[in-house]
C-alpha cells in the first residue's frame, strides 16, 4: 500500500445520472502522493465533472473503470467516507448552509473523524480554527459567519481552503479554485495552499484550472490536458505556458 | 354601565358574557377562510370536552417570594394546571413598580383597575372569535405584568405553564401594559407529558406597548401529544413603540394560533418570529395579521419550520396597510422544510393595501432539504444524519438569531435542544 499512487483512476468512464451522454471517456490518470498535478481544459471538457465523481456527488453515475485511492477503491464509497478516508474537494461553487456557522460545520465535520464516545477538544480546535484563519487572513469573526451566506466570491474560496487546512486531507481535489477571484485573494489562496503543502509534503493536490494564472503561484509537478472528457496530453509546468499561448482551439480540433 | 366596585363580580360578569358570545358564535369550520386547513370537528370536536360555563377557579393567593438570585431573569411565574402558584419578583423590580400580579387573585387595586380597563375589553374582546371569547369566558387565571413609564427591563421575567393530570381544559390569559418609555421582556414556556385522551389547552395574550416603550415576548410551546394548543395574541402598538414576538411551537398534537399586531401610531413597529418543527401526526395552524393604521410605521413577519412524517402545517397571513398609513414598511416571509413525503405545508400570504406610498412585500416557500448543502456537509465527512440535523438547525435557528441577544440567551439554548431532541427522534 505504501507504493500505491495517492491517486491512480483507469479508464474512467462517467455520466450524469439519468442521462445517456458520457462526460468522461475512459480517462486514465495517476497522481504519487505529495504530487501537485493540474488538469488544465476548455470548459466544457469534464474538468468538475471529474472533481464531483472523485468526491461521490449523486448527480453523476461512473459507467465503467476504477478509481483506486492509496491503492483501494472508493467508487463503492459514501462521499463522507470517501472525506474521512481522507479526500477533501474544494468546491467551484460553495454552498450556502444559512444559520450554520464556519465554527459549527468545521466542529461537525472533525467529530465525525473521532471515533464513537470521543468528544472533541474544543480548546484544540478553537487553536486550530485560529491558525487556519490567520493562514487565510480573515478576521477570527469569519468562523462565526454562516457558511457561504452572503459572502463574495473571495471569502467563499478563502472559506474552502481554511476547511482543507482544517480538516488536512491526504488527497485534496481543487476545482477551479481560481475562478471568480481577484489577484489579491488569489495570491492568498495560493499561499495558504503552498504553506499547506509545505506542512505536509504527503498531502497530494489534484488542481483543476481553466487559466493558468494559478499556477504562478501554486507550482505543480504535471500538467495534464483534459479534453472532451479524456487526458490528452500531460507535461512539465511549460504545458501550462503553451496552453495559455495558444488556447485550447487546436486540442479540440486534433481531439 | 354597571358599577363593579366588587372586583371579583366584575370577573364573574366578564366571564358569563365571554360566555353567552361563545355560545352563540358557531365553531369554525373549513368553509371559513381563516379555517380552511384545519378541521376541527375531525381533529378535536370541542362537545367532547363538556365544557361548561363559571369555570372553577381558586381564591388562593399565589405564593410569592424575592426573587434573590436573579441569574438573567427579573422574575418568575409559575402556573400549574392553569392556577398561578408562584410568583417571584426581584427587589428592584419591585422598587421600580413593575406588577406581576395574578388576574385572579389579585388585591392590588392599582392592577385591578387597569386589569378592569383592559382584560377581554377593547384589546382582545370575546367577540373575535370563537375561541377568543371560549378563553375569556373559562380562563381560570393569568398573569398581568404592568412597567411603569421609563422603567426599563432587560432581563425577562419567565413563565412557566405545567399541567396536572386531572387538567382537561386549561385556559389562561396574559395582559402586559408597558407604560411610556419602558421596556420589558417576557419569556412563557408550556410543557407536559403526552396524554392518551384529549386535553384543550387555551392561551390569550393581550399587550399594549403606550409611546416609545418595548415589549418583547417570546413564548415556547412543547406540550405532550394529545392536546389541542390554542392561543391568541393581540398587540397595540403606539408612537415609536415596539413589540416584537416569537413563536416557538413544537409540542401538541393540534396547536392553533391567531396573531394580530396593530400598528396604531407613527414610528410604531413590530417584529413577528415564528419557529415550528412537527413531527408523526402533528398538526399546526398559523393565522397572522399586521395592521398599519398610521404612517412610518413597520411590521416584519418571519415564520420557519420544518415537517417530518406526517405532520402538517398551514400558514395564512395577512398584511393591512390602511389608506391613512402611508411610508409603511411591511414584510412578510413563511418558509417550511418538508422532510418526509408524508409531510404537508399549504401557506397562504396576502396583501390589502390602500395607501400607496409603502413598501411591501410577501413571500413563501415550501421545499426540501437542499441535496446540495447536505452533499456539501458528506463531502467535509459528517454522516447524513448529522448533515441533515445541522441544515435543519440551522434553517430554523436563523429565526433565533432575530432576538436580541442577551437577555434570550438561555430560552435560544432551550428551543434549539428541544428542536435537536426531535431530529434524534426522527
Amino acid at each position: 500500500m505504501s507504493n500505491a499512487p495517492a491517486l491512480e483512476i483507469q479508464g474512467l468512464s462517467a455520466k450524469v445520472a439519468n442521462e445517456d451522454t458520457s462526460i468522461l471517456k475512459d480517462l486514465d490518470l495517476v497522481v504519487e502522493p505529495g504530487q501537485i498535478h493540474a488538469i488544465m481544459g476548455p470548459n466544457g471538457s469534464g474538468k468538475s465533472t471529474l472533481a464531483k465523481v472523485l468526491s461521490g456527488h449523486p448527480s453523476y453515475q461512473v459507467t465503467s473503470g476504477e478509481v483506486l485511492y492509496l491503492g483501494q477503491s472508493i467508487l463503492d464509497l459514501e462521499p463522507d467516507e470517501r472525506a474521512l478516508a481522507g479526500i477533501f474537494m474544494a468546491f467551484q461553487y460553495p454552498v450556502e448552509i444559512p444559520g450554520v456557522s464556519i465554527a459549527n460545520f468545521l466542529r461537525t465535520a472533525l467529530q465525525a473523524r473521532l471515533g464513537h464516545g470521543e468528544e472533541l477538544d474544543l480548546f484544540d480546535f478553537q487553536d486550530q480554527l485560529l491558525e487556519a484563519m490567520e493562514l487565510l487572513e480573515v478576521e477570527p469573526s469569519f468562523a462565526e459567519r454562516p457558511v457561504n451566506d452572503g459572502f463574495s466570491g473571495g471569502e467563499k474560496k478563502r472559506n474552502e481552503i481554511l476547511q482543507m487546512a482544517v480538516l488536512r486531507p491526504s488527497l485534496a481535489i481543487m476545482d477551479e479554485t481560481d475562478s471568480g477571484l481577484d489577484i489579491d485573494a488569489l495570491q492568498v489562496v495560493s499561499k495558504g495552499v503552498n504553506s499547506l503543502h509545505k506542512q505536509n509534503p504527503e498531502m497530494t493536490i489534484l488542481l483543476i484550472t481553466h487559466y493558468q494564472r494559478i499556477l504562478d503561484y501554486i507550482k505543480p509537478d504535471l500538467v495534464h490536458v483534459m479534453v472532451d472528457g479524456k487526458i490528452v496530453r500531460t507535461g512539465g509546468p511549460e504545458l501550462a505556458l503553451e496552453l495559455e499561448k495558444q488556447g485550447y482551439a487546436d486540442w479540440k480540433i486534433s481531439s | 354601565m354597571a358599577d363593579y366596585s366588587n372586583y371579583n363580580s366584575w370577573l364573574n360578569e366578564s366571564r358569563s358574557r365571554a360566555w353567552s358570545i361563545y355560545q352563540s358564535t358557531p365553531t369554525p369550520t373549513t368553509k371559513s377562510e381563516e379555517w380552511r386547513y384545519t378541521d376541527l370537528s375531525k381533529l378535536f370536536p370541542l362537545e367532547n370536552f363538556g365544557l361548561e360555563a363559571n369555570p372553577e377557579t381558586s381564591t388562593k393567593k399565589p405564593a410569592r417570594e424575592s426573587l434573590t438570585d436573579p441569574i438573567n431573569t427579573a422574575g418568575r411565574v409559575q402556573f400549574t394546571g392553569g392556577l398561578v402558584t408562584n410568583i417571584q419578583l426581584t427587589p428592584a423590580m419591585e422598587s421600580q413598580g413593575v406588577g406581576l400580579d395574578s388576574l385572579q387573585n389579585t388585591t392590588h387595586e392599582k392592577h385591578q383597575e387597569i386589569i378592569q380597563a383592559n382584560l377581554c375589553s377593547h384589546i382582545l374582546p370575546p367577540e373575535s372569535g370563537k375561541f377568543q371569547a371560549l378563553n375569556a369566558a373559562l380562563w381560570t387565571d393569568g398573569i398581568i405584568i404592568y412597567v411603569p413609564k421609563n422603567v426599563r427591563i432587560e432581563m425577562p421575567i419567565r413563565g412557566k405553564h405545567h399541567l396536572v393530570d386531572n387538567n382537561q381544559v386549561v385556559c389562561t390569559r396574559t395582559l402586559i401594559i408597558a407604560e411610556e418609555g419602558s421596556h420589558i421582556s417576557y419569556v412563557e414556556e408550556f410543557r407536559s407529558d403526552d396524554f392518551n385522551n384529549k386535553r384543550f389547552v387555551s392561551s390569550a395574550v393581550e399587550i399594549i406597548a403606550q409611546k416609545n416603550a418595548t415589549v418583547d415576548f417570546v413564548s415556547v410551546q412543547n406540550l405532550g401529544r394529545g392536546i389541542f394548543f390554542q392561543a391568541a395574541q393581540k398587540s397595540l402598538v403606539h408612537r415609536d413603540a415596539s413589540v416584537n414576538t416569537l413563536k416557538v411551537t413544537l409540542g401538541a398534537s393540534l396547536s392553533r394560533l391567531d396573531l394580530n399586531t396593530q400598528l396604531l401610531e407613527p414610528g410604531a413597529n413590530s417584529k413577528l418570529l415564528g419557529l415550528y418543527f412537527g413531527d408523526e401526526n402533528q398538526h399546526f395552524d398559523h393565522n397572522t395579521s399586521q395592521d398599519h393604521l398610521a404612517p412610518h410605521t413597520g411590521s416584519d413577519l418571519l415564520y420557519k419550520g420544518a415537517l417530518d412524517g406526517s405532520a402538517r402545517a398551514a400558514f395564512r397571513g395577512i398584511i393591512r396597510v390602511g389608506r391613512e398609513a402611508q411610508q409603511t414598511d411591511a414584510y412578510q416571509t413563511n418558509r417550511t422544510l418538508l422532510l418526509s413525503d408524508k409531510a404537508r405545508a399549504d401557506s397562504l400570504p396576502n396583501l390589502e393595501i390602500e395607501a400607496d406610498d409603502v413598501r411591501c412585500s410577501h413571500g413563501s416557500t415550501v421545499g426540501q432539504l437542499d441535496p446540495e448543502a447536505v452533499f456539501y456537509l458528506l463531502s467535509r465527512g459528517s454522516s447524513r444524519q448529522q448533515a441533515e440535523r445541522l441544515v435543519v438547525l440551522g434553517f430554523l435557528g436563523d429565526v433565533l438569531t432575530r432576538l436580541p441577544r442577551g437577555a434570550f440567551k438561555r430560552v435560544v439554548k432551550n428551543v434549539t435542544d428541544a428542536v435537536e431532541q426531535k431530529l434524534h427522534h426522527g
